[in-house]
């Protein structure tokens, strides 16, 4: 895979003991990694956490990095980690919670309110994995092998996580597919 | 706005999927729903780089040596904690079978004193019945030599 020149440089320079440096590459993919822990902690004050433990985290190991690897793939690594901490530590949230977090009022009024409440109910429905696995792969397009490598599970499993996944998932919202 | 302050798109990686993946609507849904609650434009450009100052003070602040523990050091750090609570339970256990093993001793010593004395008493009871027979016994056999 190509590394754009921006982000090798931004690597070089940080791993050198550039502060600056490592906050551009913050910059580059904080979007990208908050998503991830999303996928896993579900709850945006949660997900910001492991966001920023997984930042802590790079850093400090940064002098491990290769630069011949891409640092976002390295990264979101990372952030999963610290996200999948945060959710060991914490095993509180329940399906009340995540509902209430995934209802955001902010979103598309036009879109159905019913459908998006089913869609919340439904992703609550599934295993804390099976939902990662899901979000990761269907909605961001993680593969089964970064995913596995992301929660620490073989890409195999991931596969076979992502199908139970879809069908609970199509079983709960079969009567508004359309 | 740059580049950089854009969601990345996940449609490009998203080419990928098989055929058996979600709809688009469902993951259009699913994805907007797990996007930070801010709202979009400048209050979400904001937002990205508020959280960009919060993670870089945590980095400035952050011991840059903690990174560098491996397995080993961890491994050490708890071996220390057990080897601490390894001794505070021996000494712990030590302090209550001494102070369980001290009435057991005690009866034992006095049921053994107790259980001996009968015999210690009757003892001398024996030596001073045997002597006083064998005394009988001698004045006896002087008594039959002097005739």
């Amino acid at each position: 895979m190509r590394i754009p020149d921006e982000e090798r440089a931004l690597v070089a320079a940080a791993q050198a003991g550039d502060q600056q440096a490592f906050g551009g590459l913050v910059r580059l993919h904080q979007r990208r990694a908050y998503l991830v822990a999303r996928a896993i902690v579900t709850v945006h004050e949660d997900a910001e956490d492991a966001l920023q433990d997984g930042f802590v985290r790079a850093f400090q190991a940064l002098d491990r990095f290769d630069p011949a690897q891409t640092f976002g793939a390295w990264l979101n690594r990372i952030v999963a980690n610290a996200a999948l901490d945060l959710m060991r530590r914490r095993k509180v949230r329940n399906t009340e919670e995540l509902s209430d977090a995934l209802g955001s009022p902010f979103r598309d009024p036009a879109e159905s309110a019913e459908l998006r409440q089913r869609l919340t109910d439904a992703l609550a429905k599934l295993p804390e994995r099976a939902r990662s696995v899901i979000v990761l792969h269907d909605v961001e397009g993680y593969t089964h092998v970064e995913i596995g490598e992301m929660l620490g599970i073989p890409g195999g499993t991931a596969r076979s996580d992502l199908h139970h996944a879809r069908q609970r998932l199509r079983e709960l919202l079969k009567d508004l597919r359309g | 706005m740059s580049d950089e302050l854009r969601f990345p798109d996940p449609s490009a990686r998203r080419g990928v999927r098989d055929s058996n993946a979600l709809d688009d609507r469902t993951a259009r849904l699913i994805r907007e729903a797990y996007l930070p609650p801010v709202a979009s434009g400048e209050a979400a450009n904001a937002y990205w780089s508020a959280l960009e100052s919060r993670i870089m003070a945590r980095v400035a602040t952050a011991d840059p040596t903690r990174g560098d523990e491996g397995l080993w050091s961890v491994l050490e750090r708890w071996a220390q904690v057990g080897l601490v609570a390894a001794v505070a339970i021996f000494a712990v256990a030590g302090v209550v079978g001494r102070s369980l093993g001290e009435p057991e001793e005690q009866v034992a010593y006095e049921s053994v004193v107790q259980a001996a004395t009968p015999e210690a008493l009757s003892a001398p009871a024996q030596l001073i019945t045997a002597s006083d027979k064998s005394v009988q016994r001698d004045a006896a056999l002087q008594y039959v030599l002097s005739y």
